[in-house]
C-alpha cells in the first residue's frame, strides 16, 4: 500500500533522522535556504552599492566578476568551492558550508545587478538633494537612497530568494542529506514507489517556494499600500488593461 | 592528492570535448522544443477558455516552483515504472535514422529523459517570457489588424507575434543561457555531459584545477557566445527595421 509507505517516510523526509542524529531532510533545506539567503542579500547590497560607486577599471573587474558567477552553472560552483575551500583555509569545510558558499556567490552576483539599477531608478536628484543637506555619500546612501531602493528591488530579492530555495536540492550531488538527497535514499531503498516519492517531494518543494511567494508577495503590498496612503501627491495613473483577442 | 603542474593527457581532454558535445546537443534540442511548446503555453494563457487558461497557470506554476533537479529524478527513476514494458525497450534500443548521407542515433534513456524533464522544465520559463512579450504589444495593434480585415490568427501571425517576439528576444536568449548551465543538473541522472566529464577527468587524474577549468571556460564560452548571438540578432533586427 503506497501511501502507508509514504506517511512512513514522510517524518525522515522533513527531519532526517533529527531526535536521534544530525537535522535533515525539508528542515536541513531550509536551513541552506535561510543561510544563503541572508549571505546573498548581503553580498547582494555590497556588490549593489560598489557597482554605483566605482568608475573605470574598478568598475569593469567588478562587472567581470559578477559576470563570471552569473555564467558558471551552479552545479560547477559548487565543486569549485567544495574542493578549493579546504585546500585555501587547510581545514576540513562541510559539505554544507561549501554549498551555503556557492549559492550565496551566485545569488549575491544576481542581486548585485538588481541592487544597482535600484540605485539608479532612486535618480540622481535624491542623491545630490542629500549631498545639498551636508550629508556625506556614506550618509545620502545609507538614508536617503538605500531606503527608496529597497523598495523598488524588493520583488527581485523574492524571485532570488525562491530560486534559491530550488538550487538548496544541488546539495545533493555533495552528500549533504537534505530533502532531496534524503528523497533519492528513500527512493534506494524501497525501489519500488518512485513515482509516488518524486511528487511528495516536488509537492514539499512546491510548498515551501509558492509560499515563500506568496507571503513576500503579500507583505510587500502591504507595505507598498501603507506607503501609498501616506503620500501627499496623488498617485500616477494606472496603465490600462491590455486587451485581449 | 591534488596536482597543480601538468596538463591533462589528451585522453582526458577527448573527454572533456565528449561531455561538452552532449551539452551542446542537449542544450539545443532543448531550446528548440521547449520554443516551440512556450509559444503554445503562451497562447494557452489567452485562450478564450477559462479552464485552459487555468491549466496552463497551473503548469507554469508546478514546473517553476519546484527543482529541476527532483523533476529529473522523477523523470528518470518514476517513468520507467510507469510506462508499459515494451515501451521502455523500445526507448532502450538503439534505433536509427537515415535521412540522405546522414545517420541519426537513437540517444541513450538518460539523454531522452534529460531532455524531457528539462524541456517541461524550461517550457514553463520560455512560455512567461513569451507572454510578457505579448503584453508588451499595445493593444491598438489589434484593433488596427482587425480594421485592415486580418483574421484573429493572420493578425497574430504577421502584426502580434513579430513586435512580441522583438520584446521578448532578450529574455528569451537569457533562458537559453539558463538552458545551458541547467543541463550541467543532467549529470545527477548519469548523462555523460561537461559536469559529469570534468568530475570524472578529477577523480581519475587527481587534476582538480585543470578538469573543472577547463569545463569552466567551456561553459563561459557557450554563455559569451549567446550573448553575442543576441547582439547580432538585435542589430540586424534593428537596421531590418530601420530599413523598411
Amino acid at each position: 500500500m503506497p501511501l502507508s509507505v509514504l506517511l512512513d517516510n514522510l517524518p525522515y523526509l522533513l527531519l532526517g533522522p533529527f531526535p536521534h542524529g544530525p537535522l535533515g531532510g525539508a528542515a536541513l533545506t531550509v536551513v541552506l535556504a535561510l543561510s544563503s539567503a541572508i549571505l546573498s542579500a548581503f553580498l547582494g547590497l555590497i556588490g549593489g552599492i560598489a557597482l554605483a560607486l566605482t568608475r573605470g577599471w574598478a568598475h569593469v573587474v567588478l562587472l567581470a566578476t559578477i559576470g563570471f558567477f552569473r555564467a558558471i552553472p551552479v552545479l560547477m560552483l559548487i565543486f569549485w568551492t567544495f574542493f578549493l575551500l579546504p585546500m585555501l583555509l587547510h581545514i576540513n569545510v562541510p559539505g554544507l558550508a561549501t554549498v551555503v558558499c556557492a549559492l550565496a556567490l551566485i545569488g549575491g552576483a544576481y542581486l548585485s545587478h538588481a541592487v544597482h539599477a535600484g540605485v539608479i531608478a532612486v535618480g540622481t536628484g535624491q542623491s545630490q538633494a542629500a549631498l545639498s543637506l551636508g550629508l556625506t555619500r556614506g550618509q545620502a546612501l545609507r538614508y536617503v537612497v538605500l531606503p527608496q531602493a529597497v523598495r523598488i528591488m524588493a520583488p527581485s530579492f523574492v524571485n532570488q530568494w525562491v530560486s534559491l530555495v530550488k538550487d538548496t536540492s544541488l546539495a545533493y550531488i555533495v552528500g549533504v542529506p537534505e530533502l532531496s538527497f534524503l528523497a533519492n535514499q528513500v527512493n534506494s531503498r524501497l525501489m519500488v514507489y518512485p513515482v509516488q516519492i518524486f511528487l511528495l517531494v516536488a509537492l514539499i518543494y512546491l510548498i515551501l517556494c509558492t509560499a515563500l511567494d506568496w507571503c513576500a508577495m503579500r507583505l510587500l503590498s502591504r507595505h507598498a499600500y501603507r506607503s501609498t496612503t501616506d503620500k501627499t501627491r496623488p498617485d500616477l495613473p494606472i496603465a490600462p488593461a491590455i486587451e485581449t483577442i | 592528492m591534488v596536482q597543480v603542474n601538468g596538463w591533462l593527457a589528451p585522453k582526458y581532454l577527448l573527454w572533456l570535448w565528449h561531455g561538452f558535445g552532449i551539452t551542446l546537443g542537449l542544450a539545443a534540442t532543448v531550446a528548440l522544443s521547449a520554443t516551440a511548446l512556450g509559444l503554445v503555453l503562451a497562447m494557452m494563457r489567452r485562450a478564450r477558455w477559462s479552464w485552459l487558461r487555468w491549466l496552463a497557470a497551473s503548469y507554469v506554476l508546478v514546473f517553476r516552483n519546484s527543482p529541476l533537479l527532483v523533476q529529473l529524478l522523477f523523470w528518470y527513476f518514476g517513468v520507467a515504472t510507469l510506462l508499459p514494458e515494451t515501451a521502455m525497450t523500445w526507448l532502450n534500443a538503439a534505433h536509427t535514422l537515415s535521412i540522405g548521407p546522414v545517420t541519426l542515433g537513437w540517444p541513450s534513456f538518460e539523454f531522452v529523459a534529460g531532455w524531457f524533464g528539462l524541456t517541461c522544465y524550461s517550457t514553463a520559463f520560455i512560455g512567461e517570457e513569451f507572454r510578457a512579450g505579448l503584453r508588451g504589444v499595445p493593444g491598438g495593434q489589434y484593433h488596427a489588424a482587425a480594421a485592415l480585415g486580418l483574421g484573429p490568427f493572420t493578425a497574430m501571425r504577421y502584426v502580434i507575434l513579430p513586435q512580441a517576439l522583438r520584446i521578448a528576444l532578450p529574455p528569451l536568449f537569457g533562458q537559453y543561457m539558463n538552458i545551458v548551465k541547467n543541463s550541467s543538473l543532467t549529470m545527477a541522472i548519469g548523462l555523460a555531459e561537461l559536469s559529469y566529464a570534468s568530475r570524472q577527468v578529477d577523480t581519475e587524474t587527481f587534476k582538480t584545477f585543470q578538469a573543472f577549468g577547463a569545463a569552466t571556460v567551456l561553459y563561459i564560452a557557450t554563455i559569451a557566445l549567446i550573448e553575442v548571438a543576441l547582439a547580432v540578432f538585435q542589430h540586424r533586427g534593428a537596421r531590418m527595421s530601420h530599413r523598411s
